[in-house]
């Protein structure tokens, strides 16, 4: 049992914790609260994989920016300290998706990753490497650019939903 | 920007006022021919279409004042409204409207006034008259479990020993006899009948908020409303209400959509100790009126008896009268200024500017008067004291312990070098700071037209381009000797509200440059008018008398029936009056706004709550 | 001469492999003992740059400000502290607790992350990962985390709306700081926060001024203060998200609120200002760790003096302020001095040289670009304040209508 392991395990506990808790809170600001648990376990997960470019952005962009939005969302539209209940009665149906989700997952898992016993390594510059990939145009330009575009027209759509 | 409200040339009889009157409407005028009174007494029921008229023929266009008196041996209320020329000045009509004292409704004047709104409140609070046709007559300064109406005649307080001051000895024949054991109800609280103080839910409160737009306790529905509205209590405990005073404010994100003020929290019934005491008694009480400048509240209740009284007073006392009001004035507006930019989230920085040099000021005071706010320093006929040599001062040089300076030259100080500089100072780094004008620009913007219909006055009133300042439209002790022009500003909104105060401190220093002279050449004379006495007997009669105050006109409407206490004291406070408007001036703006409008109001809660 | 810091470590890595301990557990140990340090440090710098501003904004307001305790007032915040220890933390009826408590930590935590990657000298720095500079964002950004817990476990109106104002604030102003930020990101080629410093015989804040600025500017904002103190406007929602909090609760949302102000100081000076750089510091690096004091203690005076003297701005213009000005302003900048370096790279020889004769025609370009981006903007916000003033004198109202003399009754 090495540290890593440990570590591993500590994050594992945070990501699984905080998911459980998400689906299982009554009360959804704690469910918002228990997403970002769930984000920095991944975040952490990153790490331990040595890609900390990856976790940083799952922190900012994950926990600073969309956590927030969703918390603020729960905040406006929700009454604030009245007493909460589930707004329909679909949970059953919900376990049901969740548990063929994990399935299909679970299946891929071993199917594909199971003769890796460690991890590969990773090369020293790799964030240049990434950075380099996303504007090759024999990389990864076209899904960057088409990604780009389809954020620009979120953005443009929610300023024209805004003003409406 | 400036210009001189039209002297007060034409007087508008309220002999002429009855012939028009009582021409058109035949029958429900008439002239109120008791001694010493003066207006007219109108027909509850022909109320709201005289006022119109009154209004709009007459061109008393400013209600600037609702009383209410009890006489009980006729068995009637009457409640007099004293109306005023914005216009041309001069002297007001007084109306007055007489009910039975069993059943007290008279019309309201909302429609014609909204100005009364807090007035017919108050008056159904502490009198119990009602208003028919006011949309929310509710308490307004006392709170619901409050047993009576206390201003009416035959109310008692708990700890209620005589009717009148002085009282009798505590100590008859030696018995000490406690103001305790006098109490007809054996307890200082008393409820009225059926009320249970435990589970006690204020009805007041359910009403605030159903007046907001949101009932009480029921959320508001998701699938109704786009978005969330939320109620917002800014106060009573609050850093930037200047006082215990609370605003019920339904707030759309973060923009008002209604607000209501809630005060009553100091309130302490003035006027009814005002009726226990005897009229000298009164003089240090209004200082607790407006803390601020307590030495303009004196000069308001100075005149309004003086003139029923029909004193005379020397001359030396009225330019001293002047001085210290003018000064009063200029500390006023230099801590309306500096609480301004606190409100506007200066960290303290302008307002400790400004009290500097308010501390100058009131060293002055504290020599004349021996205090610095609770001055007391007005007579019925002239004043309490001269000036004094010399005044004691803090310390300039390590080693001596007090410095003092000549009166007069510290005075001179002041007026010629100090306050001039400093106006200059403010006005120099706080009137072109851009954030400051985002921030004031086009906020609380209260047109001139709905000014005066809303009855308001002083710095608020001619901020919307009414050039209406009591000092020039009905002059009273010699502001009419004196060259100044009356300030006015044309927009309205909260920055004309906070350059006038700047454009008033230097009128003030104006007026303060001619008074100098004229006190140097005076020195040593008489500054006491008729006998000094601690009893005055004002003939009987009814009066309402008003000053320009800092923060607008402060009015006292006394009625006397010749004894040594006035039969009714009634206070007309600028602060509390110019509140009425603020919901106008709120609605459409920020949360961050309102504490700016409530600070260019400039409100003090000892005036407002009484 | 060696540096002080690599002697420390050296010495103390002796000592602990001389224990027998194994090389993972040393790292564990130090990196253990360095945070400690740092954290230590910073709680004890606290209490001296809020008695440097409570004397100073005294000045500006002509007091003379805490001289009670201690020589100079110096111990006049020692004196707080133990006051708020000894408060009890009240917790409101309807509060969440666990949110409620967790916020003044993440508060404080979220500052603190921030010094893990600042570097004191060229080897003192906590952890010089290859993602410093993005590292420095993610951890501020959770900051905002805890106002929005603050704010909606108090179970209070004012605490929600400083919420509310609060994080739209702060997520609109993170926007142009990490715009500008990007700048000595792009200029080193690398975001390891060091080589940033390292990148800097001329102070990058000559090359890219304009962007220094915004960069101060926005995260002046982040960190709240005066002229952006939304959060808690005093004067209007009271003290905003930390309005039910009392005793050392209270005490660590302050304490973040300062250090916040200090740290984006220390910001400023790594990224745009040179760091640890200074006459001799290659000789004798310990000095680094003087010169970047000093520089951090001159950028936070300028925080100081806003908020002595500047008035608070209403949540809307904040805002546009921000969206209207700032984030088109580091936009424009950032792509157009992007694009004329890649140019200048292409035509001037030793263009990306690191000397300080070499860097001279880089930072005159550059210069340039921000001059030109600088004159528009302000000639932009000179047509704007006109247009705005000339919209506000178009709805002066007009003078009172009054009735004609012949109106009034004879």
């Amino acid at each position: 049992m090495t540290v890593t392991t440990i570590i591993f395990a500590v994050m594992a506990i945070f990501t699984l914790g905080g998911g459980l808790g998400v689906v299982a809170s009554r009360n959804l600001f704690h469910a918002a609260l228990y997403l970002v648990l769930s984000l920095f376990g991944i975040a952490g997960l990153f790490i331990l994989l040595e890609a900390p470019f990856l976790a940083a952005v799952q922190v900012l962009v994950y926990v600073g920016a969309i956590a927030v939005l969703i918390t603020i969302t729960i905040m406006v539209t929700r009454r604030l300290m009245g007493p909460v209940e589930s707004l329909n009665r679909q949970w059953p149906v919900a376990a049901v998706a969740a548990a063929l989700v994990m399935a299909t997952l679970g299946f891929v898992l071993v199917n594909q990753f199971s003769g890796i016993s460690t991890a590969p390594d990773v090369p020293a510059d790799g964030l240049t490497l990434l950075g380099a990939a996303f504007v090759d145009p024999a990389g990864f330009l076209l899904p960057f650019e088409v990604a780009s575009v389809l954020l620009l027209a979120a953005l443009i759509g929610a300023i024209v939903v805004a003003r409406d | 920007m400036k210009e001189i409200s039209p002297e007060a040339t034409s007087d508008v009889k309220s002999v002429d006022a009855v012939e028009l009157l009582s021409r058109k409407f035949p029958g429900s005028i008439k002239p109120d021919d008791r001694k010493g009174y003066e207006g007219i007494v109108v027909d509850s029921s022909k109320l709201p279409e005289v006022a119109t008229a009154i209004r709009d023929e007459l061109g008393f266009d400013l209600l600037a004042n609702l009383s209410y008196v009890d006489y009980p041996e006729e068995g009637v209320f009457e409640v007099v409204y004293n109306a005023y020329n914005t216009a041309v000045g001069g002297k007001g009509l007084t109306f007055r409207v007489r009910t039975s004292r069993d059943e007290a409704e008279i019309p309201s004047l909302i429609g014609v006034w909204p100005g009364v709104d807090f007035q017919e409140r108050e008056a159904w609070d502490l009198m119990g008259i009602r208003f028919s046709g006011h949309p929310d007559l509710r308490r307004i300064l006392l709170w619901e479990g409050f047993a009576g109406h206390p201003m009416r005649k035959d109310w008692r307080e708990p700890f209620y020993e005589e009717d009148n001051k002085p009282y009798g000895t505590r100590w008859p024949e030696g018995q000490v006899q406690r103001a305790e054991m006098k109490t007809p109800y054996g307890m200082n609280v008393q409820y009225p009948g059926g009320f249970k103080l435990e589970g006690w839910e204020p009805e007041g409160e359910e009403a605030l908020y159903a007046g907001l737009g949101t009932p009480l306790g029921i959320g508001p529905d998701i699938h109704q409303i786009k978005t969330d509205q939320l109620i917002v209590n800014l106060g009573p405990q609050h850093p930037s209400t200047h006082g215990v005073f609370r605003m019920a404010v339904t707030v759309d994100g973060e923009t008002i959509t209604r607000l209501k003020p809630v005060f009553g929290y100091l309130h302490r019934n003035h006027e009814q100790i005002g009726e226990r005491n005897t009229w000298l008694q009164n003089m240090p009480f209004t200082d607790r009126l407006d803390y601020f400048s307590s030495l303009a509240n004196n000069l308001a209740y100075a005149i309004s008896v003086e003139k029923m009284m029909g004193q005379e007073i020397p001359e030396r006392a009225d330019l001293l009268r002047v001085l210290m009001v003018e000064l009063t004035r200029i500390q006023n507006h230099y801590s309306a200024i500096g609480f301004l930019l606190n409100d506007l989230g200066a960290f303290f920085t302008p307002v400790l500017y400004a009290l500097t040099e308010r501390e100058l000021i009131l060293d002055l005071f504290e020599a004349t008067t021996g205090s610095r706010m609770m001055c007391n320093y007005m007579r019925f006929g002239g004043l309490a004291y001269d000036l004094p040599s010399y005044i004691g001062g803090p310390a300039i040089k390590e080693g001596d312990r007090e410095r003092e300076l000549d009166t007069m030259k510290f005075i001179k100080g002041l007026v010629y070098e100090r306050l001039p500089r400093a106006t200059d100072m403010l006005d120099r780094y706080l009137t072109n700071n851009e954030v400051l004008v985002n921030r004031l620009k086009g906020v609380g913007v209260l047109p001139g037209d709905r000014a005066i219909a809303y009855s308001a006055t002083g710095p608020v009133l001619r901020a919307s381009g009414v050039p209406y300042d009591l000092r020039r439209a009905d002059p009273y002790s010699i502001y009419n000797e004196f060259d100044f022009d009356v300030a006015v500003r044309y927009n309205g909104d909260s920055y004309d509200r906070y350059l006038i105060r700047l454009d008033e401190v230097r009128q003030s220093l104006r007026i303060l440059e001619q008074v100098v002279p004229r006190l140097e050449e005076t020195e040593g004379q008489e500054y006491m008018g008729g006998k000094r006495s601690y009893n005055h007997r004002v003939p009987a009669g009814d009066h309402y008398g008003h000053a320009e105050n800092p923060k607008g006109e402060l009015g006292f409407h006394l009625v006397s029936d010749g004894g040594g206490n006035p039969y009714r004291y009634h206070v007309r406070s600028p602060s509390f009056i110019n509140l009425t408007a603020l919901e106008e001036m709120c609605v459409g703006h920020k949360v961050a706004d309102i504490i700016v409008i409530l600070g260019s109001i400039d409100i003090v809660l000892g005036e407002v709550d009484r | 001469m060696e540096d002080l810091f690599i002697i420390i470590y050296n010495w103390l890595v002796s000592l602990l492999s001389g224990w027998g301990v194994g090389p993972v557990l040393v790292d564990i140990i130090l990196g253990v003992l360095g945070s400690v340090l740092i954290v230590a440090y910073l709680l004890t710098l606290a209490l001296f740059i809020i008695w440097v501003e409570r004397k100073l904004v005294a000045r500006i307001q002509d007091r003379i400000g805490p001289n009670r305790v201690g020589p100079w007032g110096l111990f006049q915040n020692i004196a707080d502290v133990l006051k708020l220890l000894t408060k009890e933390i009240i917790i409101p009826d309807g509060a969440d607790l666990v949110p409620f408590m967790l916020a003044p930590m993440i508060a404080v935590a979220s500052v603190f992350m921030i010094w893990a990657a600042l570097p004191f000298t060229r080897n003192a720095v906590g952890t010089n990962v290859s993602i410093g500079v993005l590292y420095i964002v993610a951890v501020s950004s959770l900051s905002i985390m805890a106002v929005l817990m603050a704010g909606w476990s108090s179970n209070n109106k004012y605490a929600l709306l400083g919420a509310f104002r609060g994080v739209a604030m702060l997520v609109s102003y993170e926007v142009p700081m990490i715009l500008t930020l990007l700048v000595p990101v792009f200029l080193t080629g690398s975001m390891r926060v060091n080589e940033i410093v390292g990148a800097q015989t001329i102070w990058y804040v000559i090359a890219m001024p304009i962007a220094a600025v915004i960069f101060y500017i926005a995260n002046h904002a982040e960190a709240g203060r005066s002229p952006f103190d939304m959060l808690e406007a005093e004067s209007e929602i009271v003290a905003g998200f930390h309005i039910e909090y009392s005793g050392m609760a209270f005490a660590m949302f302050y304490l973040a609120e300062f250090l916040h102000a200090f740290t984006i100081s220390a910001l400023t000076a790594t990224l745009f200002f040179g760091g640890w750089r200074g006459p001799f510091v290659e000789q004798v690096p310990t000095l680094g760790i003087i010169y970047f004091f000093i520089k951090t203690f001159a950028i936070y005076l300028f925080n100081v003096w806003a908020r002595g003297t500047l008035v608070r701005l209403r949540i809307d213009q904040i805002m546009s302020f921000c969206w209207k000005f700032l984030v088109p302003i580091a936009l424009i900048l950032l792509v157009l001095s992007m694009l004329v370096d890649k140019i200048a790279t292409g035509i001037i020889p030793n263009y990306l040289d690191t000397t300080l004769l070499g860097m001279l025609p880089r930072t005159g370009i550059l210069l340039l670009v921000n001059l030109v981006v600088g004159a528009l903007a302000f000639g932009w916000i000179a047509r704007t304040g006109r247009r705005e003033r000339e919209r506000l004198e178009s709805r002066q109202i007009a003078p009172v209508e009054r009735p004609a003399a012949g109106q009034q009754a004879k």
